[in-house]
C-alpha cells in the first residue's frame, strides 16, 4: 500500500477515490455519449410516428398470410419452368459479363494502383478515381450510363462493370502489396524487367487470392444484377421478380422466384468453397 | 582493369547519418572475398549498391569498365544479369517449382514477351538441370520451393544466380538462416563454384571464422568504414575485436558470466 500512494501521478482515479483501470481518454467519452444520444433518439422517434390506419392486430395476421402463401405455396403463374431457367441464365449472364471483364481491366489498374509495383503519383491518382468510383453505389452508376445506353441489360452491365473495376482494384492491388518484397528484389537482381517481375513473381504469389476476390465480386454481382433487373429493366429473374410482385401482385410467384434465387446463391457459395479448397491444396 | 572497382562509396538513407562512409577498394576476377562486420555495418547496403539495388549515393562504382551509377534502365539490366545474387532469405518464389525458379535467372536474356511467356530454349532448360545436379537437388526439381529445406532452398538460390552466367555473385548473408551443417555445404559449394567456373565471390558474413576458412581476401566494415581489407591470413584478432569493437574474447566470457 505504501508504493501506491508514493506515486500518484502514475495511478488514476475515479471520482468516488478508487483506482481506475481504465485509460479514460477523450474517445471513449465521445462514444459513449454518442450511444446514449442515439439510444435516446430512437426511443424519442416512436412518439412521433403517424400510427393511423395502423391495426397490428390486422396487420400481423395478414402479414403471417402473406408470408404463408409466398414461401409455402410458391407456384409459377405467369412462366413455365424453362422460361425461369432462362431467366435465371440471363442475370447469371449479367453478373459474369462485368465480373470478367471487370476482372481483367482491375488486373491492370491493381498493377499501376500497388504501391511496390508502380510510382507514387500513378498509385495515388487511381486510388482517388478508385476510391471516387467505389463510394458511389452500383444502382446509380447503372443509371448514370443508362443516359448513354438507355434502360436495358447494357447499361447494367456497364454500370456493374464501372463499380466492379473499382471494388477490384483495391483488392488486387492489397494482394499485391502483400507480395513478399525479397521476392522481387531477386528477380528484379537478375536483371528482369518490370512485366517479368510481376508475371512471374507477383502473379504466382497471388494467383488464388486474385481468384477468390473475383468470384466473391461475382457472387456481389450476382444480387446486383438481379436488382437491376427490376430497377433498371435489364431483364433476367430480376424483372421477372418486379413483374411478379408490382404488376401482378401474384405473391406465390414471387416466392418460387425468391426460391431461386436462393438457390442460386447457396449454389455459388459451394462452388467457391470448393475452388477455394481446391486452389489452396494444390499450392 | 579489375572487374569491380568501388571509389569513395557513400550512402546514407537519412541526410547526416550515413550507413557507408567512402568506401573504395577493388576486385580482380576470381577472388573470394568476404566482407564481414558486426549488424548494421553496412554490409548489405554496400553489397546492393554493387549492382544498384539501392541507389547508389556518392562515389562510383564501377563494374567491367561501366560506370553503374551512370546506367540506364537498360544498361542497369545488362549490368545486373551479369551479377548472380544469393540471399539470406532464399528469396525464391514459393509457389513455382525448383526449376521454374532457376530458370528465372534468365530474364536478364530475354525480351519483355518472350520473358513474360516464359519461353526458354532447351538450351537453358538442360543447363539448369545440370545446375541443379551440380548441386545435388536435381530429383527436386519438379516440386514447389516451399517444401525444400533451408539448406535445398539455398542451393536453388544459389543455382538462380550461376544460370545467368553471372562474371561476380553477391552473397548477402547466405548461411545466416541455416544450421551449422548446411551452412558448411552451402559454403563448400560457393567456394567450388569460385574455383571450378572462375566467378568472382563476394560474401558477406558474420562468422569470422567461416571467413577465414573460405576467404582468400576479407573486407572488414564498422559503422560504414572499411576497418580492414587484405589477405584472410592477416586478419589477426586485433583486427577482428576492432571491426566488432569488443574486448577480446576472454574479457568478453567474463562480461557475460559475470
Amino acid at each position: 500500500m505504501q508504493q501506491i500512494t508514493q506515486q500518484p501521478s502514475v495511478t488514476r482515479h475515479t471520482r468516488s477515490g478508487k483506482i481506475n483501470i481504465r485509460s479514460g481518454n477523450r474517445v471513449s467519452l465521445v462514444l459513449r455519449a454518442t450511444l446514449w444520444t442515439l439510444g435516446a433518439l430512437t426511443v424519442l422517434a416512436f412518439f412521433f410516428f403517424d400510427y393511423t390506419g395502423f391495426r397490428p392486430l390486422q396487420a400481423i395476421p395478414e402479414t403471417l398470410y402473406n408470408l404463408k402463401a409466398m414461401f409455402l405455396e410458391p407456384k409459377l403463374s405467369h412462366f413455365g419452368w424453362g422460361e425461369a431457367a432462362m431467366q435465371v441464365a440471363i442475370t447469371l449472364g449479367l453478373g459474369a459479363l462485368a465480373t470478367v471483364f471487370g476482372a481483367a481491366f482491375a488486373f491492370f489498374l491493381a498493377l499501376g494502383a500497388a504501391e511496390n509495383l508502380s510510382v507514387p503519383w500513378l498509385s495515388k491518382s487511381i486510388r482517388i478515381v478508385v476510391a471516387f468510383v467505389r463510394a458511389v453505389p452500383t444502382v446509380l452508376w447503372v443509371l448514370i450510363f443508362a443516359i448513354a445506353a438507355g434502360l436495358g441489360s447494357e447499361a447494367a452491365v456497364l454500370g456493374m462493370l464501372f463499380h466492379s473495376v473499382a471494388y477490384l482494384v483495391k483488392a488486387f492491388s492489397e494482394a499485391f502489396e502483400e507480395v513478399d518484397p525479397k521476392i522481387l528484389e531477386a528477380l528484379r537482381s537478375t536483371g528482369a524487367g518490370w512485366w517479368q517481375t510481376v508475371v512471374h513473381g507477383v502473379l504466382p504469389s497471388t494467383f488464388t487470392y486474385l481468384l477468390s476476390w473475383t468470384f466473391l465480386r461475382f457472387e456481389i454481382n450476382f444480387s446486383v444484377a438481379v436488382a437491376m433487373g427490376a430497377a433498371a429493366g435489364a431483364g433476367g429473374i430480376g424483372f421477372e421478380l418486379f413483374m411478379a410482385s408490382g404488376f401482378y401482385f401474384d405473391l406465390r410467384e414471387v416466392g418460387v422466384i425468391t426460391y431461386m434465387i436462393l438457390a442460386i446463391a447457396i449454389v455459388l457459395e459451394v462452388l467457391s468453397t470448393r475452388l477455394k479448397s481446391r486452389v489452396y491444396s494444390a499450392s | 582493369m579489375s572487374l569491380l572497382e568501388v571509389n569513395g562509396l557513400t550512402k546514407s538513407y537519412q541526410p547526416g547519418n550515413p550507413i557507408l562512409k567512402d568506401v573504395s577498394f577493388s576486385v580482380e576476377a576470381g577472388e573470394f572475398i568476404a566482407v564481414i562486420g558486426p549488424s548494421g555495418a553496412g554490409k548489405s547496403t554496400m553489397l546492393r549498391c554493387l549492382n544498384r539495388m539501392v541507389d547508389i549515393g556518392e562515389g562510383q562504382v564501377l563494374f567491367d569498365g561501366r560506370d553503374v551509377g551512370a546506367q540506364n534502365k537498360k544498361g542497369l539490366r545488362d549490368v545486373r544479369k551479369n551479377i548472380g545474387m544469393v540471399f539470406q532469405h532464399y528469396n525464391l518464389v514459393p509457389r513455382l517449382t525448383v526449376i521454374e525458379n532457376v530458370l528465372h535467372g534468365r530474364f536478364g536474356y530475354k525480351s519483355t514477351l518472350q520473358g513474360v511467356l516464359g519461353r526458354f530454349t532447351e538450351e537453358e532448360k538442360r543447363k539448369a538441370f545440370d545446375l541443379l545436379g551440380k548441386l545435388g537437388i536435381a530429383e527436386h526439381a519438379y516440386k514447389r520451393c516451399d517444401q525444400l529445406s533451408g539448406g535445398q532452398q539455398q542451393r536453388v538460390g544459389i543455382c538462380r544466380a550461376l544460370i545467368q552466367d553471372p562474371k561476380i555473385i553477391l552473397c548477402d548473408e547466405p548461411i545466416a538462416s541455416l544450421d551449422p551443417n548446411s551452412s558448411r555445404i552451402i559454403m563448400d559449394h560457393l567456394k567450388t563454384i569460385s574455383i571450378e567456373f572462375g566467378i568472382t565471390c563476394i560474401v558477406n558474413l558474420h562468422q569470422v571464422d567461416v571467413a577465414k576458412d573460405y576467404a582468400n581476401r576479407i573486407i572488414g566494415l564498422r559503422k560504414g568504414e572499411v576497418v580492414f581489407d587484405g589477405p584472410s591470413p592477416l586478419l589477426s584478432q586485433r583486427f577482428t575485436d576492432e571491426i566488432y569493437g569488443m574486448k577480446t574474447a576472454v574479457e568478453m566470457r567474463e562480461l557475460i558470466t559475470v
